[in-house]
Formats: C-alpha cells, structure tokens, sequence
C-alpha cells in the first residue's frame, strides 16, 4: 500500500531540500571552474561561501514562515527543528572552515579548488544527516560526509603525520561504517521499515525484539565512533593532531555536529518510549543506560587525557572528546523528557551546544593555524610560551576561546552548558543526576589545560626571538564573527534558544501518512 | 536624574566596563600609557560617587524589601532575568567595593610599569563583577558574576604578581571554580524543584523565596535535597571566605598577588563568600543552616585559633596579613552561624571593618615592598626611627585589625562575641552551655591576635636598625598618606559611632534572621531582641 501510494504520488518537493541541493550545486560549480582555471586562489573560496550563504537564507526562510511541510519525499526528508538549527550549524563551520584555511592554502600550495569542493561535498553530507528521516539517507548522508573528510585529512600529501592521519581515519570509519549499516540492516529485519518515524511506530511491537536490541547496540558504536565519544574515541587525537589544523578545525565542529543530528533523531525520535510495551521499555531503558555511561566515561577520559598533553592541538582533539561528552547529557535528557515540548526544549539544547562549541572551537583553532606556520611545526605549548603580549589581539581571543571552551559565564560555552544540563535535571533521575554531577566536576578538571594555555602565554617569559604573525583579512573576519559569537551567545542567547526550541508542532513524530 | 536613579545599579555595574573600554581604546589610539591610570582612576571616582546615591536617595523598596531594583527578562527560554537590587545587607558591601577601587588604583600609581593598559583593564573589570555579585537577585545572574569576578584576579595574580604567581592563580582560579561549579548544579537543581512545586521553574531569589514562605516548597529539616543544595551552596562560599579547612589557596593568592590585588581580594572578594551564606543559604536552607551550625561554628573558632597560630610564625609580613584574614574571616562566620541579631549585625559589620583594616595593612606592606622589594621580617628592624610616620600608621591599622576599643574591629568582635554568648546555634544542656564555651575558643582569637600582630611590628619597627639597607628608607609621601587617610578615618568613625552604619542594615538582616530562626523551638528570638534594645 504504502509502496503504492508513493509511487502514484512520490511527493518529490524540491523546495524542502533546496539548501541541500543548493550547496551541491555550489560544490559541483567550484569543480569544474577549478578544472578550468586552475591557477586562481580565491575564486573557488568566494563561490562556496556565496552557495552557503544563499543556503543559510533559504534555509531562515524555510524556518520564519514555518508553512514547509513537515516532511517530504515520501517522508524520507524531515523539515523540523532538529534539521533546521543543526542545518545552520553547519553552514556557519563550512563558512567559517573557508575562511580560516586562507592562511594555510596560501603558505603550502594546496590544490584549493579540490579542497573547496570537497569541503561543499562533506557540508552536503551533514545536511543530509539533519534532514533525513531514514536510515538509509542518514547513511548516505554520513558516508558522502566522511568520504570527503577522509580525503581532506590526507591533503597535506608529502607529511607522513598527515598520510598516517587520513589512513586511520579511513579505516576505523569504514569499520565503524560498517556497523552502522549492519545495525540499520538488523532494525530494518526487526521493524520492517528504515523510515524513523514508522520505526518510532513499530518499536513497541516489533517483529523481532532481539535483532531491534541488536540494531540498537550496533548503530551506537557506530554513531559512537563518528561523535568520538569513549570506547569509540581512539582514533581522534592522532587523526586531529595530524590532520592540518583547518580540516582539524572542520572535523572537530562539523562532521562532529552532524553525527550528533543523526545520533539524536535515530534515537530519541526512532526509539521513544512507548507505554504499556515491555519491548520499547527495554530499548529505551538500554540506550539511556549506555548513553548516560558512555557520557560520563567520554568526559572524564577526554578530560583526563587532555591534562597531560603538550601539544595544542592533541589537548584540543581530547577537549572535543570530553565536550562530546556535554552534549550526551543533553541528549540522554531529551530521551528522558515526559512531553514533546521538553523533548524538543532538550534537543534543541543539543543543537544549541554544539554551535556553541563550534563557533569557540572555530576560533581557538584559526589562531592555532595562524600561530602554526608551515606544516604545523609550532603547535606544542612550548611554542606558546609568552606570547601574550607580543601579539594580544591573538592572545587575548584565545584565551577568550579557552574560557568558554572551560564554560565560564558570559561566554557562549556557559549558556551551553546550562541548557544541556538543564533537561537533564529535570528528568529527576537519581542517575542522570548523577550524571551532571559528573559533568560538573569534569568541568573543575578541564579547567586545568585550559588555563594551562593561557598561563603559558600571559605568565610566562619568551626567551627567544619571536615575531608576531600578521593577520590576514579572512583570518580577521573569522576573528571577529567568533568572539563576537561567543559573546552574543553568553549574553544575548534569547533570541537563538527560543527559535531553536520553539518547535512548530514537533514535525516528525505526527509525519504525514 | 530620574534615569540616573531608576538605573543606578545597572549603571554602577556598567560604567567600570565602558572605562575598561576606553582604556583599552585610549591605549590603541595614543599608544602612550600616561593618561591610562587617570581614566581608571575617573571612572573608579565617579563610580563610588554613584554608589553615593545608594545611601543618600533610598527611593521605595519594593515589596520583596530591595532598594533601586530593576527587573527585565533575559533569556526567557530558561526564565531568568536580570534582577537586581540593593538592601541592608548588600548596601554598605557594595558601597564598600566602589570605596577601596580608587585606592586600589591609586596604590599602584607608580609601581606597574609592565603592560599598565591590561593591568587597568582587568581591575576596571574586577569591580564590574564584584558590584553585579552584590546586587544580583537572579541566582544564574548571580552565579554569572561570581564566576566572571575570578578572571581578571586570575590575570591580575599571574601577570603582576610575585616569584610564585602562576601557581597561586591557577591554585584561586581552580579552588574557587570547582566550588561554584557545584553551586551551579545546585542552582540548576532549585530551578528545577520549583518547576516541580509550581509549574514554573526559576532562578529568581525573590520569587523561591516567596514560594518558600508560602510553603509551596520547602526542605525539611533532615531532607536529603535540602542537605545537597546547602552544601553546594556553602562549599562554595566556604572556599570563598574561605573558611578552615578551604583556606589554602588564600596565602598563596595573598602573597603573590600585585598591591591592588591583595587589596581588593581581602577587602571585597572574601566578602563575596559571607555574603553568598548569610544572602542564599540562610534564607533558602534555613532549616539545614540550623542543622548544620555546629559544623560551621566548630570550623570557624578553628580558623580562628588556627589562622592566628600560623600567622605567628610567618617570616613574611604579607603572609601573616593573609593568615589573619582566615582568623578574622572565622570571626565572620561565627557572627553569622550564631543567627542573632547581634551576632549576624556584628558579622556584616565584620566585614566591613576587615575590608578597611586588612586592606589598609595590605597598602602599608606594598609601600614598604615598594621601597625594599623584600617583605621578610628577618630584612627589617627599627624602621621607626627611619620611617615614623609609616610607622605610627602601620601602629594605628594593626590596632585596628586587633580590636582595641574605640576603633572598628573592636565594635564588630564585640557584637559577635555577644551574638554568640546569647545565642541558642549550640545545645545547651543542664551541665554546659556550649554557646558558652565557642564563645570563650572564639575570644582567644583576639589574643592571639595582638600576639602576632604586636610581635611582628616589635620585630620591624622597633629597636636597632639591623640591616643597613634600611638606613636610608624615605618616608611616606603625600600620596601615600592620603591614600591611607580614609581608611585611618573610616577605623575612627566605623569604632565610635557605628550607629549609621548598623541601622541601615538592621531590618534586612532582622528580616533573614527572621527567616533562618523561624521554625526554631522557642526562646531565640525573643532573648536577642531584649538584648538589642539593651543594648541601643
């Protein structure tokens, strides 16, 4: 029937997918004009940023008018707030990403119009991991994503850190791919159905419990490995630190992001609890259970471990691994969460940390690439040491990024951490409250490398020569867009949180049928 | 004029930040750093002649009892607003902070010559945060300046501090922040259990208040929850003030910290801590705040003795200034947890007199660091036949911060002494009374007080010049004693007519010991009132 019925009325509405579609069309337009002209610098950078942009408007109009439909293609689209916040995420960390490569592109002769598209093509993927409410979209949308990235780690070709770096990464991906897929098979085996909305339908009476358990676990490690969160974190500090520091910055806020979307709609939307039927209870129960564990694990080993690193952007890598671990308190308390407003309050909280920890981790890594130099030598915490005052601008923004990354109040990171711990809370639980316990006694310990690299730069003394890099225009704007970001989060978040929150009638459960 | 008084807190809150603004502005624009310290010191000036206001023009309280209280949204997903305002208890505390910023500036006239512009960016910062701590109503606002107070000091201590400064600011930075973190969860928490109790969840003091007095949702005594959130809550104010056993970081951070650092953290800072448990958990915990007094009371007259004790033996003036505070914040503490009138009134009067006196001995060891840059006390010796003045003065400030009659700290100790004595905080049993017997440990404390500070000052001032180098010290120059003239005369005045300063404090604080007693078994109340009119 319902096969029938798609065919005869497919409901292919393009307009749902045009900022899809129109950041596809700005990836395929940098190719060929990069085929043509391959000696231009700059051209391709402008075209993506002009395709992202057009997109981010088309994507604020589709959310102010708020008459789309819910979902589209057959339901295989979602058009809710999930995708739209997440979407604008990701715009803003391509965009941005653009920017901040500008200075390594031009000091180590990058192929940049290869490196441009593939960046548009990975931006697509995550759309699509928003956007899509079906397995096999989510899936397409993560490889295309992570196809793109695997090649952006291995771009700088003659540095062996860089080849080591996008080998691993390519094969702890496809492995962790893998059981993405093989858990998506076994829930499609179990419920009869890839689509999420008919799966949040048939969890209570699956046919087959077991292989829906299964399909559970496997699609958590494999969405565990694409967040980082620990045991599935391994790969990401070697991958980090030899990636270049732009695709570093990129993977850190973007691709991290969109497997959060994924993560989030699979789960807190695919799998809800349905009263009355012990099967869901189970699912329910055991994903809360392994999610809340793996949250405390993911920080307290993130954390832990960046305290004894001694170089930037390892301690980085680890830092993103303890904040994915933030973000997971967020998510368990939206799966948590008794109504559909709170549901939505607690997954737009997610949505709003990532781009919280996108735009101050942007920030910290431009200056981190800036202060670099070619081929990434100078990224210890020795190379740091007292350079606050010869170059304050710099100094004084990452010590800005540093504080809100630590979550200290009037930064971005603050009002993150507030709204992800919030619905947590709410849920009364002894052991999700437990688990912001965790959470805020991680945040103590983080503040320890954090502060780290501002005391190596404000307390200690140069020894040696050291000139201050000159900041070029786009490495400007990138500066200026972001510590003006993390205050506008910290302080004038209002506005943000109550349009990420603010759902028009929580689209993709009640999915047209 | 109206606008002026409509949004005073705001605009005291504000206007260091538009001088950190133009600081910086100034600094980028001249690029010469001679003017840098008159603005600073302008916008620190006019801030305190705002702050003015507060005293001379009260306008209306509200109904929740709050003076210039302003109340507008902010971020109305979470439903927390930016409410402020000023009573009692916050008044002279705030008035305070605007006081000791001048002098603070005007103590490092001459002595910051590395990177002066971030220097008075940070300090124009710092009194921003202090000044929003005092006034918030709004637990999150509230929070949000505690945490943002701790980044300039931490700046302040690193960059300009002594040999051991990065371990003393990363040792504040780290101390503080882990306790606040967990009044976060705790304020999160309470937002939370009024959702539960009322629909609504918020962040507002005024509005929990309220829902608590109405009984809509309360702490038993003996309730889990009300144990966890006072504890949070204490913690961090305890590592604040800080209070035995949490007062480690306070040496280090004293005694690296920069002249105008030492000054503001021991005159305002610690003050944050008291205030924090005598505004939140009184009111919200009164029930665990009983339950717990003991805790406290036992824990202050061992900070008390013990603070005393270590500060007998230290080689370093500025070290023994910072172990007296632990002892004199004891004091504090034991006013507070002794929840009479007298005892909470001498408590915050305390405060005051600890923010004049020890800032005041702060300033005198910068003067004599700047000239020697040794603060040992094995390096001095007869310095009063080289520097009489400086001598008398710092004769005067110590007898000050011992307590001799006639002089501020003798008010303070006294009321709390008798708050505690009368006070019902300790069991009282048919053989011992041990309000009694806190009271007698808490009265060494002023011994042991003397002890050290008149050993200390017989050791540098007094009888032959041993060390050469010191022969030719000059005295203080008129900046230097008029920089130390209003603290000599504030010592005066708070020590013979403390009348304006108690009465202005005096309903806010009977209203919170009101809040804290309330539940408890008879007698309390009605003692302490008697002996408060007596003593009138």
């Amino acid at each position: 029937m319902f096969l029938q019925s798609g065919l005869a009325n497919p409901n292919t509405n393009v307009s749902i997918i045009l900022p899809e579609v129109i950041v596809a069309v700005a990836g395929i337009v940098v190719m060929l004009y990069d085929t043509f002209f391959p000696k231009q610098r700059a051209v391709t950078g402008i075209i993506s940023i002009v395709g992202l942009v057009l997109s981010a408007i088309v994507l604020l109009m589709m959310w102010s008018d708020g008459a789309s439909a819910a979902t589209a293609w057959g339901g295989m689209i979602a058009n809710d707030n999930l995708r739209l916040s997440f979407s604008l995420v990701f715009l803003l960390v391509t965009a941005m990403t653009v920017l901040i490569s500008v200075v390594w592109t031009e000091r180590e002769d990058v192929p940049i119009g290869e490196y441009h598209s593939l960046l548009m093509f990975a931006t697509v993927g995550m759309l699509f991991m928003a956007s899509g409410n079906d397995l096999v979209i989510l899936f397409l949308g993560l490889e295309t994503s992570s196809l793109a990235t695997y090649v952006m780690a291995g771009l700088r070709r003659t540095d062996l850190r860089s080849n080591e770096s996008a080998m691993k990464y390519f094969i702890l991906g496809s492995f962790a791919s893998a059981f993405l897929l093989y858990g998506m098979a076994l829930i499609y085996g179990a419920t009869g159905t890839t689509n999420i909305s008919e799966i949040a339908a048939r969890v209570a009476d699956p046919n087959f419990p077991a292989l829906l358990l299964v399909g559970g676990a496997m699609l958590i490690i494999g969405f565990g490995f694409k967040v980082a969160t620990v045991p599935f974190h391994v790969w990401t500090p070697d991958v980090y630190e030899g990636a270049p520091t732009p695709v570093t910055a990129f993977m850190a806020s973007g691709p991290k992001t969109a497997a959060f979307a994924a993560f989030v709609r699979v789960f807190v939307l695919g799998f809800p609890l349905v009263a009355g039927a012990s099967v869901s209870g189970y699912l329910h129960e055991s994903w809360i259970n392994a999610l809340t564990i793996m949250a405390m694990l993911t920080m307290t080993v993130g954390n832990i471990a960046a305290i004894v690193q001694n170089n930037v952007k390892r301690m980085l890598a680890y830092s993103s691994i303890a904040h994915a671990g933030y973000a997971l308190v967020g998510f368990v308390g939206a799966g948590m969460a008794t109504t559909v407003e709170k549901r939505d309050a607690a997954i737009a909280s997610v949505a709003f940390y990532m781009l919280t920890y996108a735009i101050t981790n942007l920030g910290a890594f431009a200056i981190v690439n800036l202060l670099a130099q070619r081929n990434d030598r100078r990224t210890e915490f020795e190379d740091y040491n007292g350079i606050g005052f010869k170059t304050p601008v710099l100094a004084f923004s990452l010590s800005l990024f540093m504080l809100s990354l630590l979550g200290l109040p009037l930064t971005a990171g603050f009002m993150g951490k507030v709204l992800v711990f919030r619905p947590a809370l709410e849920a009364g639980n002894l052991m999700l409250t437990l688990l912001v316990i965790v959470a805020v006694v991680n945040t103590a310990i983080s503040a320890y490398y954090y502060l780290r690299l501002i005391v190596v730069m404000f307390f200690r003394e140069r020894t040696d020569e050291w000139i201050a890099p000159r900041i070029p225009a786009a490495l400007a704007v990138v500066l200026v867009i972001t510590v003006l970001g993390v205050f506008y989060f910290g302080i004038l978040s209002d506005n943000v949180i109550e349009k990420f929150s603010r759902s028009p009638a929580a689209a993709a459960i009640r999915a047209e049928r | 004029m109206d606008f002026i008084t409509e949004n005073l807190l705001t605009i005291l809150i504000l206007l260091p930040v538009v001088g950190a603004l133009l600081t910086l502005g100034h600094a980028l624009f001249w690029r010469q750093e001679g003017g840098l310290k008159w603005i600073t010191l302008g916008f620190t000036v006019l801030n305190f002649l705002l702050s003015l206001f507060l005293i001379l023009d009260k306008g209306a309280s509200t109904a929740s009892g709050f003076f210039f209280e302003k109340n507008v949204p902010w971020i109305r997903a979470i439903n927390t607003n930016y409410h402020v305002g000023v009573d009692g208890i916050s008044l002279w505390l705030v008035v305070l902070t605007t006081f000791i910023m001048p002098i603070a500036v005007l103590s490092t006239w001459h002595a910051i010559e590395k990177r002066p512009t971030a220097f008075y960016v940070f300090l124009l910062l710092l009194e921003s945060a202090m000044l929003g701590v005092f006034v918030s109503l709004d637990l999150l606002v509230f929070y949000l300046f505690f945490e943002a107070s701790l980044v300039p000091m931490f700046f302040l201590i690193g960059i300009w501090g002594g040999e051991n400064r990065v371990y003393a600011a990363v040792k504040f930075f780290i101390y503080t922040a882990l306790g606040s973190l967990l009044m976060l969860a705790a304020i999160i928490g309470l937002y939370y259990l009024h959702a539960t109790a009322t629909g609504v969840g918020t962040f507002d003091y005024v509005t929990l208040l309220n829902t608590m007095q109405a009984g809509a949702l309360n702490f038993p005594a003996g309730s889990l929850t009300g144990t966890l959130l006072f504890f949070a809550f204490a913690l961090a104010f305890a590592i604040k003030v800080p209070l035995f056993p949490f007062h480690t970081w306070l040496p280090d951070a004293h005694t690296e910290a920069p002249t105008a650092g030492s000054v503001v953290l021991a005159a305002v800072m610690l003050k944050m801590g008291t205030y924090g448990l005598m505004r939140f958990n009184f009111t919200l915990f009164p029930e665990a705040s009983r339950e717990f007094a003991y805790l406290f009371i036992i824990l202050a007259i061992i900070g008390i003795i013990y603070g005393a004790l270590v500060a007998m033996v230290q080689p370093d003036v500025k070290r023994l200034v910072a172990y007296s505070s632990v002892s004199h914040m004891g004091f504090v503490i034991l006013g507070m947890f002794s929840f009479t009138e007298l005892g909470m009134q001498g408590a915050l009067y305390q405060m005051l007199n600890h923010g004049v006196s020890t800032g005041a001995l702060f300033l005198l060891v910068g003067y004599i660091y700047e000239r020697r840059h040794t603060r040992a006390i094995s390096d001095f010796g007869g310095l009063s036949s080289v520097m009489p003045i400086y001598a008398t003065l710092f004769v005067f400030t110590s007898m000050s911060s011992i307590g001799l009659p006639f002089l501020n700290g003798f008010v303070g100790e006294f009321l709390i002494m008798l708050g505690m004595w009368n006070s019902s905080a300790l069991p009282i049993t048919s053989q011992v009374n041990w309000n009694y017997v806190a009271t007698m440990f808490a009265g060494t404390g002023v011994i042991f007080a003397a002890v050290y500070l008149l050993w200390m000052i017989q050791r540098v001032f007094f009888g032959k010049i041993t060390n050469q180098r010191n022969r030719d010290l000059t005295d203080l120059n008129w900046r230097e004693i008029g920089l130390i003239a209003p603290l000599l005369f504030l010592m005066v005045y708070m020590g013979v007519y403390p009348r304006p300063f108690l009465d202005a404090s005096k309903q806010s604080v009977l209203a919170v010991q009101q809040r804290v007693t309330e539940r408890q078994a008879g007698g309390t109340i009605e003692q302490a009132e008697i002996k408060s009119e007596a003593t009138h």
